[in-house]
């Protein structure tokens, strides 16, 4: 009996808040904010939220404002589906953005099929139904995205390397990495390049020595590593400590710029799509600066990717007009393009069946002496 | 050579987290599923320590470890008092709710960012050649020396100390213990108070080692093996067991899979069990066998 | 231990189809039927969230059932429940997704399944007790976890199996047909509880509970009895577990976590131990209780301004109600909903008059 007061009571709630703000865009997110990967997604909605109050301090688009929605899901697959449900039938937002664990996607973009709500994927990786053909319903602006970066790292380690090349892999033990370490020892093989041995750490390791222990008696001269940050860097760690004394190269994730300065070594490279804040672009200045004055907990140099996000967003409602529903979006996210003002290499190109982007731009850098030196400027790779 | 190195490293790991969980169980019975919390948080407490006394490494580091020995009283006294005589379930389930909120907390004061304590401190962490080209950081070697330093002060302590024998009265017979004079409440609140600072201690060194983030519960998880392996209520148990797991696991991975490594200290964990329903060194309990 | 009141007085059972029914005095037959005309018009009347919400606390209270069966009435304890839930729900999506199953084929395979791990997994109570039996629960999680992220990788679903609704003649189901076949499921289970304690294995399980040695003198066969409930409560949780799978769409590992497992003890503990009706109590009230604190904070003012710290504060809320709930409310929901309905009953006495005050 009691849980009829309580749902009574919830429905109360949560039809009595929303009404005020029926004058605006409303854009619902599912984020992972707390539980363990948190680290990853939590920096990029921070700058997702501050970007989107600039917009609206300066006047909205097309004259309204935007409101963000933001709930969380805690990485959990079962919490994101309620939310997304939650968003798209009681708040009816015209857009769901997601920027949580990859094993969330499944659920939300269930949510946003049966309601046929355009579902954007911001800071977490690029699903494959993003890359053409695309699914008509899902966007991405993340900057990493699987096979490509494989594919740009060995040609980078390739054209780099002197002699023969031989490679281990190390993967965090959830699919995603798995499925991508086992591509790049795929590729590898065709590219003679020798993999020697793949390690897959699991995600919460006390000690990485004994998995390093056993990459390094594999005898690479090169690791690569496409994983969350924590496997990456420990493992990088981990080899050193060991006396391991040869080339890496992982993905830069938003943490890499704060930890090539922290690690300083010499043969560490992060393969990036964004620019690094030491580039002192002038975006970089203004996001600098808009994060000390909404006081954000995230250093500045972690919101590349909800930024991006930001722009993808504001982009696109400019592009759908007032008022604007579900389908109008859908069409003016089908034919855009988002400047990124030196963000990333090049803009972001959404065409009808391909709503990853036209051309990808990779930078690789590492830390060279005192500084974080750019080993290779941006790279293009078309999509096709 | 390197892969007895990792084993012992590894294995100190465990039994330092293992203590912890052996120290309350003994006492009270009670399973603290909030151990990997509350070693985190004391990891997290040197970060506040590290900018307090800024420059001075040691201090910062014994006022963390301080701070957190306070925090395990105050978890007694303003919480788990109240469950003392509850349902033993009841109680693990608030150690549960406990960790939910340890973990709340350190989201809301420190984000759920990755953090370096050791650059905070400003230490470094080299990387030691033993003998026979074996390799060890630092402060994994730290957290070697730290659990046997740990594990033979309470061995002194619970054999000859004053309130270590009230300790092992009270693990005994509460009932008793209480009748014969001993402040069961004094003694049970020493017990947390250990508990976490060994848990504080693991989390620091750990953290100094490697990193921290807002993951580090699971690891206390992992350590459960180990103390039941042993036994819940033996330090030796607790030490000998951490070995076991350590050892499994580490030759796991070098030698078959490493995704295994998850799997297996919980299959040993059955197989020990089926054969010694009380762990290795456990004592018999009430276990009326039929 | 709390007694409770006599449910009606002045019925005689006259034969023994009155003795066993359910349902005795016009009074229960009249809240059943108010009971059910709510639960029929609840879908109708609630937004789809709500009816989200309504769907996930049966799915719950199948699982929540199901454990209480187990724990609140045989007595062991188990932390593997999340990892059994998941083993229904991998069951449901591999055979979906390998040999395109039907519904009427997964749901026996996950019972199934269910039935042989709460088997394996039920042979170490035959020698542990308690808190040793409960971590070797643990295992049976990691195990499950660990073959379904194989299966995941080896096929490469890595963001999760996708499982097509399953049809039913060709009519598609909604969010009100989830919501009746789920509540049916949830009431189905709870008579199949309900008939299970009253029976033999009902009060065998209890005298296993109170103390081993007594029931193995008085006849019981605990080792088999003792793998009843494992076999049963497994069974339960596995189809829980297949409903799960239909019910979101989709299976991933990540969704059966070790939190999930604590979620369904907690619900156990905070609805009130050894009683069905705290299993559904439990269940409503961890299930929706997250939701209802994050809306209860959002109406606090400046509620978009703290964005960013009001997760955390709702997380470690969630924490706090839940020690609160321990430590004030030892019997759980269920104490509190006997308190009430002894207040009615007592009405206008405050006690109970004393026997003999009347002579």
């Amino acid at each position: 009996m009691i849980n009829r007061f309580l749902l009574g009571g919830l429905t109360v709630c949560a039809i009595a808040l929303p009404a005020a703000a029926q004058d605006a865009y409303l854009v619902g997110v599912t984020a992972a904010l707390t539980g363990p990967p948190a680290s990853t997604y939590a920096p990029a909605v921070d700058a997702l939220r501050i970007y989107i109050d600039r917009v609206n301090a300066a006047g909205g688009v097309n004259g309204k404002q935007i409101k963000l929605m933001i709930e969380d899901d805690g990485a959990q697959p079962s919490k994101a589906a309620a939310n997304t449900k939650k968003l798209i039938t009681q708040d009816n937002v015209v857009l769901m953005v997601n920027a949580s664990l990859s094993s969330t996607y499944a659920p939300v973009i269930a949510e946003s099929k049966s309601a046929n709500v355009p579902l954007l994927f911001a800071s977490g990786v690029c699903p494959q139904s993003v890359y053409p053909p695309a699914d008509p319903l899902q966007f991405c602006t993340t900057g990493y995205a699987s096979q490509f970066d494989s594919r740009a790292t060995l040609d980078f380690v390739k054209a780099t390397a002197k002699g023969p090349i031989k490679m281990g892999f190390s993967a965090m033990a959830i699919p995603l990495s798995r499925g991508e370490m086992d591509y790049a020892m795929e590729l590898s093989k065709k590219m003679d390049i020798d993999p020697v041995g793949q390690e897959i750490i699991p995600p919460s390791t006390a000690d990485y020595t004994p998995f390093a222990t056993k990459l390094k008696d594999a005898g690479p001269n090169w690791v690569y590593s496409w994983a969350p940050w924590v496997t990456q860097v420990r493992t990088l760690e981990a080899l050193r400590k060991l006396g391991w004394q040869d080339d890496y190269i992982a993905w830069g994730h938003l943490e890499a710029e704060a930890e090539l300065a922290r690690l300083k070594d010499g043969k560490f490279y992060v393969v990036n799509s964004n620019a690094l804040f030491q580039e002192k672009q002038p975006i970089h200045q203004e996001i600098e600066a808009a994060a000390s004055k909404a006081s954000s907990k995230f250093p500045a140099q972690t919101m590349t990717e909800g930024w991006i996000g930001g722009m993808a967003i504001e982009a696109a409602l400019k592009g759908a007009g007032w008022p604007a529903d579900p389908a109008k979006l859908r069409a003016a996210m089908e034919n855009l393009k988002i400047d990124t003002k030196g963000l990333r290499g090049g803009p972001i190109e959404w065409t009808k069946n391909n709503h990853f982007r036209t051309r990808l731009y990779y930078r690789i850098y590492k830390w060279d002496g005192d500084k974080i030196a750019r080993v290779q400027d941006w790279k293009t790779y078309e999509v096709k | 050579m390197q892969l007895a190195v990792n084993i012992l490293v590894l294995g100190s790991i465990y039994a330092l987290i293992a203590c912890g969980y052996v120290l309350i169980y003994r006492v009270s019975r009670v399973l603290n599923l909030a151990h990997g919390e509350l070693m985190m948080l004391g990891a997290y407490l040197v970060l506040a320590t590290a900018s307090l006394f800024n420059g001075h490494p040691r201090m910062a580091l014994a006022a963390a470890v301080l701070l957190s020995l306070l925090t395990g009283g105050l978890v007694y006294i303003f919480l788990m008092r109240k469950m003392t005589g509850e349902m033993v379930l009841a109680a693990i389930l608030t150690t549960v709710a406990l960790g939910i909120l340890v973990r709340g907390i350190v989201i809301l004061i420190w984000s759920a960012q990755q953090q370096y304590p050791a650059q905070a401190l400003g230490v470094s962490n080299p990387s030691l050649v033993l003998f026979g080209g074996a390799r060890i950081s630092l402060w994994s070697a730290v957290l070697v020396a730290t659990t046997f330093v740990v594990y033979g002060a309470l061995f002194v302590f619970l054999r000859f100390g004053r309130w270590g024998m009230r300790m092992r009265a009270a693990g005994q017979n509460p009932l008793l213990a209480a009748q014969r004079g001993i402040n069961l409440h004094g003694v049970y609140a020493l017990a947390w108070s250990l508990s976490t600072l060994t848990g504080a201690l693991a989390g620091i060194l750990m953290a100094l080692d490697s990193g921290l983030t807002g993951s580090m519960p699971v690891i206390g998880l992992k350590a459960f093996p180990a103390a039941l392996v042993g036994g819940l209520d033996s330090f030796a148990g607790a030490l000998i067991g951490a070995l076991i797991v350590a050892g499994a696991e580490v030759l796991l991975i070098y030698y078959v899979d490493p995704l295994l490594s998850d799997v297996v200290p919980f299959l040993v964990l059955i197989a020990i069990l089926i054969v010694r329903p009380w762990g290795l060194f456990g004592t018999r309990e009430e276990l009326d066998r039929v | 231990m709390f007694k409770p009141p006599p449910r009606a007085s002045g019925y005689i059972h006259t034969n023994y189809g009155e003795d066993l029914a359910l349902l005795r005095t016009r009074t229960e037959r009249m809240s059943l039927a108010i009971f059910l005309i709510i639960v029929a018009s609840f879908p109708f009347l609630a937004s789809p969230f709500a009816l989200d919400l309504a769907c996930q606390v049966f799915l719950a209270s199948i699982g929540a059932l199901s454990l209480m069966l187990l724990t609140g009435f045989a007595g062991q304890i188990s932390l593997g429940h999340a990892g059994l839930i998941a083993a229904g729900a991998f069951t449901t999506g591999i055979l979906a997704r390998e040999i395109a199953a039907p519904f009427w084929i997964t749901l026996p395979a996950s019972a199934l399944t269910g039935i042989l791990l709460g088997f394996i997994f039920g042979l170490p109570s035959l020698r542990l007790r308690g808190l040793y039996l409960a971590v070797s629960t643990l295992a049976l999680h990691f195990v499950v976890i660990y073959l379904g992220g194989e299966y995941e990788t080896k096929r490469g679903f890595s963001t999760g199996i996708v499982i097509d609704p399953p049809s039913l003649v060709g009519f598609k189901l909604g969010g009100r047909g989830w919501y009746f076949i789920l509540f049916m499921a949830a009431v189905a289970n709870l008579l199949i509880c309900v008939n299970l304690l009253r029976s033999r294995s009902g009060r065998a399980w209890g005298a296993i509970h109170v103390r081993e040695t007594v029931a193995e003198a008085l006849g019981i066969n605990i080792a088999r009895y003792k793998l009843l409930a494992f076999v049963i409560s497994s069974s339960m949780t596995s189809v829980a577990g297949c409903l799960f799978a239909y019910y979101r769409g989709f299976v991933s590992v990540e969704a059966f976590d070790l939190f999930l497992s604590i979620q369904y003890v907690a619900m156990i503990i905070i609805g009130g131990m050894g009683s069905l009706l705290g299993a559904l109590l439990g269940a409503m009230f961890v299930t929706v209780f997250p939701y209802l604190i994050e809306a209860l904070l959002r109406l606090l003012p400046n509620a978009q301004k703290l964005a960013g710290d009001i997760f955390a504060v709702n997380y470690a809320a969630f924490g706090v109600v839940m020690i609160l709930f321990l430590a004030c409310e030892p019997l759980g929901l269920v104490g509190i909903w006997r308190r009430l309905q002894n207040y009615f009953l007592l009405w206008p006495f405050r006690y109970k008059p004393l026997a003999g005050a009347r002579k």
